[in-house]
């Protein structure tokens, strides 16, 4: 009997995961300059500031990520009188108790330096920057995230002369799992090359040359930057004093330290302050891919045959000069059906297959979801 | 759809339909894949030229640019490869449309289409005296040729025949083509599900669709073992017989009417939004002006995957 469909056995499927990365790199001209800020999306509520990859008026535009800034309500920053005041410390609420969670009271914990949230450093005055799923996917890879950001003394908008590197550094082997919404790294700065811009003694005792410096949360896409990264070691901060222009501190940008542009100003406006001080972000992202793949076995006495219109001549088969000829036929098109003959899925080869009874193939037919 | 990139190794690209994408987000089990088949859409089988060296004879079909693939289910497939356990077939069985049959019954319209009048004013202005716009019957009161009765389905009406076998008189009428492998005793039908349904050709019998995809398309699966009403053995195996259209072997026909559905009834909404208007010579031998929709029905050999497209046309007054 002449048949058009061959059933898939329980051995012609099989499923698979898959992880896939991409690069994904943020050069500091989008952040500040590429479009005359008509990229950035400033919110009447202020909490947070946006940023596009394009003019965000513009259909095209897509929305990469957010920048916020927060201080926990013991930090020494804090002050009724600041500027925003109770809006940072609800966003640094409101980031930890996603982010870190509940300790057992119910009180809301605070971002630990080490992720030992026993004890240890606080991070207390951060930066959030919050990435948008259309480019984290799945998770930012881990190991992969690297951030340059300027430390020169003087504010100098794009001058990128005194930088120093934040990344994950090691975290594809070393990463922390308590956190409610999935793994994070620690975030270490470290010189850019030649530079000496991080204070020795503030560097891990561990991880020689690297001084952590912030989180980084894989799977929700957030990097929780300490305030420590902008401000000398003398204040509390990473820096050397070398890189403060002779002066006695950084100034982060309209002459505001980085706690006073904390204090002083508004979100959005420290944001616009950050944002020039960012020479590069870079990550790979994770998407995880399931498969399923279908093993369409053809076998030598199989799909000879065709029922194309233009196979016969009068029902003569044209690819034949007489009947001893092998028949043959083409493949360009493999449809996967369901048991009602409907066709589910469709695969197109690139270029027509011969085949005919010397010729057995295997088509892999994978089907992502 | 672009042409795929050919000039390096060959690549698969394999998509979910748009049926598929509604099984999926169905989550009602229905998304299950249990079988595969292989289509040949592009090729040009004229091509191959048997007449040249071997490695020459089909170098013109290897160059063939191929589609991307279709998400449209409906849209691709529309030729399938068959396998057949025999290496030594010379000829294949076909399907073909079949208008001598019984008396002009199985004809198409001379404007190369099957019409269906849709409601009994159409056929027979509701069967009133003395009114002639309608345009099923004519002036002798009889069935016009290639003019279905949509609406009356228990009357006495024109109907589609669709023969299976080799057209070839090589493989004489008398050959019993199941000793071939190639008889062909099931079909699919597919038609808009908003403009008909299948009867049988005698209107006593209506058939269920197997399914109706995400594009209206309803599926009607017959064979002569289950379906007796639409499909019969064809006997004949004169050589010349007048019925006949197939000259060579034959294996079964099937026949059948369209009911129009009650949408095309009653509403001319569709009619407004997929069809026109024109004009036909009508029961009193003047014109009437009549909405329609062109429409395909596509009948499937199951076991040979050889097709035909019947075009037909939905009318209304």
């Amino acid at each position: 009997m002449a048949s058009t469909h061959k059933f898939l056995s329980p051995n012609d499927k099989i499923s698979t995961k898959t992880l896939l990365h991409e690069a994904i790199p943020l050069t500091g001209t989008i952040l500040s300059g590429t479009y005359s800020d008509n990229n950035i999306k400033n919110y009447s509520h202020g909490m947070f500031q946006s940023v596009y990859d394009y003019p965000y008026l513009s259909s095209s535009a897509n929305h990469i990520f957010d920048i916020t800034f927060g201080y926990a309500s013991d930090s020494g920053l804090y002050n009724t009188s600041n500027e925003q005041n109770t809006k940072k410390t609800n966003i640094y609420n409101q980031m930890a108790q996603v982010m870190v969670g509940y300790d057992k009271t119910g009180s809301i914990q605070q971002f630990d330096e080490d992720g030992n949230l026993a004890d240890g450093t606080k991070l207390k005055e951060n930066v959030f920057l919050s990435f948008s799923r259309l480019l984290v996917k799945d998770e930012i890879k881990r190991g992969s995230f690297q951030m340059t950001v300027s430390v020169t003394g003087a504010y100098n908008p794009g001058e990128f002369g005194k930088t120093i590197i934040i990344s994950d550094n090691g975290a594809v082997n070393d990463y922390r799992i308590n956190s409610p919404v999935g793994e994070y790294g620690i975030l270490y700065a470290s010189n850019s090359s030649g530079q000496t811009n991080i204070d020795s003694t503030m560097t891990s005792s561990t991880k020689t040359g690297y001084a952590p410096c912030g989180l980084i949360y894989y799977q929700a896409g957030v990097a929780v930057i300490s305030g420590s990264v902008f401000t000398l070691s003398s204040s509390g901060g990473i820096l050397s004093s070398s890189v403060d222009g002779g002066g006695s501190a950084i100034d982060f940008g309209n002459g505001f330290t980085f706690s006073d542009a904390l204090t002083g100003s508004t979100i959005s406006s420290s944001a616009n302050l950050l944002r020039e001080r960012i020479q590069n972000i870079q990550f790979n992202n994770t998407v995880e891919l399931n498969s399923t793949i279908y093993f369409c076995r053809i076998n030598h006495n199989e799909f000879n045959y065709s029922a194309n219109p233009t196979y016969l001549s009068q029902s003569q088969i044209r690819v034949k000069s007489q009947a001893s000829d092998a028949p043959v036929s083409y493949i360009t098109t493999v449809g996967l059906y369901s048991a009602d003959n409907q066709l589910l899925a469709v695969g197109k080869l690139s270029e027509p297959l011969r085949k005919d009874p010397t010729i057995e193939y295997t088509l892999r037919a994978r089907l992502d979801y | 759809m672009a042409f795929q990139d050919n000039s390096g190794d060959i690549i698969f690209d394999v998509v979910l339909t748009d049926e598929g994408r509604r099984r999926l987000s169905a989550g009602d089990g229905t998304f299950n894949i249990v079988k595969f088949g292989l289509g040949d859409d592009e090729i040009n089988y004229t091509l191959y030229d048997t007449t040249v060296a071997t490695q020459n004879q089909d170098i013109q079909i290897l160059q063939t640019p191929i589609f991307e693939a279709f998400t449209n289910n409906t849209s691709v497939m529309s030729s399938m490869l068959m396998s057949i356990p025999r290496n030594n077939l010379f000829y294949l069985p076909i399907l073909k449309i079949n208008e001598v049959a019984d008396t002009q019954k199985t004809q198409f319209h001379s404007d190369g289409v099957f019409y269906v009048a849709v409601d009994a004013n159409t056929e027979n202005n509701n069967d009133v005296a003395n009114l002639t716009s309608s345009i099923a019957y004519n002036q002798q009161n009889s069935l016009v040729t290639g003019v279905m009765l949509g609406f009356s389905t228990q009357k006495a009406s024109n109907y589609i025949r669709i023969d299976a076998g080799i057209d070839n008189d090589a493989v004489p009428p008398s050959t019993n083509i199941s000793d071939l492998f190639l008889d062909e005793t099931s079909y699919t039908i597919e038609i808009d599900n908003r403009l008909g349904t299948i009867v049988s050709h005698d209107g006593k019998t209506r058939l269920d669709n197997a399914s109706v995809d995400d594009d209206n398309i309803a599926l009607y699966v017959v064979s002569a073992e289950t379906d007796p009403a639409f499909v019969l053995v064809n006997t004949d195996t004169g050589p010349n017989s007048a019925e006949q259209v197939i000259s060579g072997a034959r294996s079964t026909y099937l026949q059948f009417r369209i009911a129009s559905t009650v949408n095309l009834r009653q509403s001319d909404f569709l009619f407004n939004r997929l069809g026109s208007t024109t004009t036909m010579t009508n029961k009193g031998g003047n014109t009437s002006t009549v909405n329609f929709i062109d429409s395909l029905v596509k009948v499937t050999g199951i076991n040979t995957g050889y097709s035909v497209d019947l075009p037909i046309r939905f009318v209304k007054l």
